[in-house]
């Protein structure tokens, strides 16, 4: 597997109304080499922040993020050929009319012959099962259809390391299972970030972020009973407060 | 969100004869008519080149649904732009206009309709290839014009969405609750393109 280093990663960003930055990633230190890696959190943790590093979306304030030993910012190009981003919403991620032409756009720069781009992108999406849906506008497929097809043009360059942000959020439960399904067959190293506890359950190792820094980091059991015990507890404590 | 209503008609698969011209013949088809529409001073001779390339457009066998569906979301603006050019230069100028307007949008829409977006793009490359002395980027043309291919319908459907909520709300006829939200969403939208053409590296020079 790939070998992702977070060291001492810092990320804080510049306030309108304060002096102080608001510090987005506080000092990350981690090394993941699991083949599945889950990010658990509460919304504006730092879980996005965190994945945005990988993929050099987001560069660090202090310390540096290597893929396979190769730095996010002085190598970003490539990093990004070899680390896929699927982001939540398939539609900002989808730039062209038709699943089919999308992933063709992704091979453009890989293969320049125009027939056997078409003829890669059938077999991209035919491995997702999505070939039947290859010409149909993005705005007619459902929204797991679309996460797929999003997902299909991603893999379609053969990235190594797969890194989606909260893919399941804007799909039901039947779509979600089925995105569950595709990536579990994936032989690429996949780093989530998830509301989703239940597909937080089936990674290898998960991380919990809180307010910027890694609160706990092991056993997906471990770490989602963590995770709900906080926010059971965050909540009790509000609810007094309010009392 | 809404992205059905599209300016121009998606590719139709065919075999017909506008299907298997050259693209340089399409790509000159539609440069013509936008040529045309400063040249020609006589509202006849546009409304006959409209119903020429309307011919054409039905003879690929996109049907009439997809030409209307092409023209439609340019109604409100055409009657707008049909009854000023009246009032400033009368029937016949204002006739011209907007059947310029028309002949413009149907020409592209028949390319669009006859030729597949990779191989719009591939020709774009092509056309491009000559700026690269220039340090143009031939594939950046290209993205362009995909990116502006999908980014029509999007914001033609957050302008229906902005629409239907301005309504639920009894502000439909605040234009600030209507072109606002709109802007801001497409603001939106041009940075998340961004980023998603970021992450799988389009859009970046060649190595």
């Amino acid at each position: 597997m790939p070998e992702v280093t977070f060291s001492q990663v810092g990320v804080a960003v510049e306030r309108e109304d304060s002096p102080q930055p608001k510090v987005l990633l506080d000092a990350v230190s981690l090394r993941l080499d699991e083949a599945r890696v889950g990010v658990i959190g509460a919304n504006g943790s730092g879980k996005s922040t965190l994945l945005r590093l990988i993929n050099g979306l987001v560069q660090p304030t202090s310390g540096t993020v290597t893929v396979d030993g190769d730095d996010t910012v002085s190598a970003v190009r490539k990093v990004r050929r070899s680390v896929g981003f699927v982001f939540t919403d398939p539609l900002s991620q989808l730039v062209m009319p038709t699943g089919r032409e999308d992933v063709e756009l992704s091979l453009r720069r890989s293969t320049k012959n125009g027939s056997e781009r078409r003829r890669l992108a059938c077999k991209a999406l035919d491995r997702l099962g999505l070939l039947h849906l290859a010409d149909q506008s993005i705005y007619e497929l459902s929204g797991g259809e679309r996460q797929l097809m999003a997902l299909a043009a991603v893999l379609a360059v053969n990235p190594r390391v797969l890194v989606l942000d909260e893919p399941s959020t804007l799909l039901d439960l039947r779509n979600r299972e089925l995105l569950r399904r595709t990536l579990a067959d994936l032989d690429q190293q996949i780093i989530m970030s998830t509301h989703d506890l239940e597909l937080a359950l089936d990674m290898d190792r998960v991380l919990v972020i809180d307010q910027g820094r890694v609160a706990f980091d092991g056993a997906p059991a471990d770490a989602v009973a963590a995770y709900r015990s906080w926010c059971l507890q965050d909540l009790d404590a509000a609810e007094q407060d309010l009392q | 969100m809404r992205g059905h209503g599209f300016l121009l008609a998606n590719y139709v698969p065919g075999t017909s004869l506008v299907h298997r011209a050259p693209l340089a013949l399409k790509f000159l088809l539609v440069l013509a008519c936008g040529l045309m529409s400063f040249l020609v001073a006589d509202w006849r001779i546009s409304a006959l080149v409209l119903a020429v390339l309307c011919g054409l457009f039905l003879a690929t066998g996109a049907g009439t649904k997809r030409l209307w569906r092409a023209v439609r979301p340019l109604a409100p603006v055409l009657l707008v732009i049909g009854l000023f050019q009246w009032w400033q230069l009368g029937g016949p100028a204002a006739g011209r206009i907007v059947l310029n307007i028309l002949v413009c949008v149907v020409a592209a829409s028949l390319l669009t309709a006859t030729t597949p977006v990779q191989r719009l793009l591939d020709g774009v490359v092509h056309l491009a290839r000559p700026f690269t002395r220039f340090g143009a980027d031939p594939e950046r043309f290209a993205l362009t014009i995909g990116i502006m291919l999908r980014s029509i319908p999007f914001i033609a459907g957050t302008f229906a969405d902005v629409r239907d909520s301005a309504k639920a709300r009894g502000l439909e006829r605040n234009p600030r609750a209507l072109v606002l939200p709109v802007f801001i969403t497409s603001v939106a939208y041009a940075r998340q393109t961004g980023e998603a053409l970021a992450a799988r590296g389009l859009g970046e020079a060649e190595d």
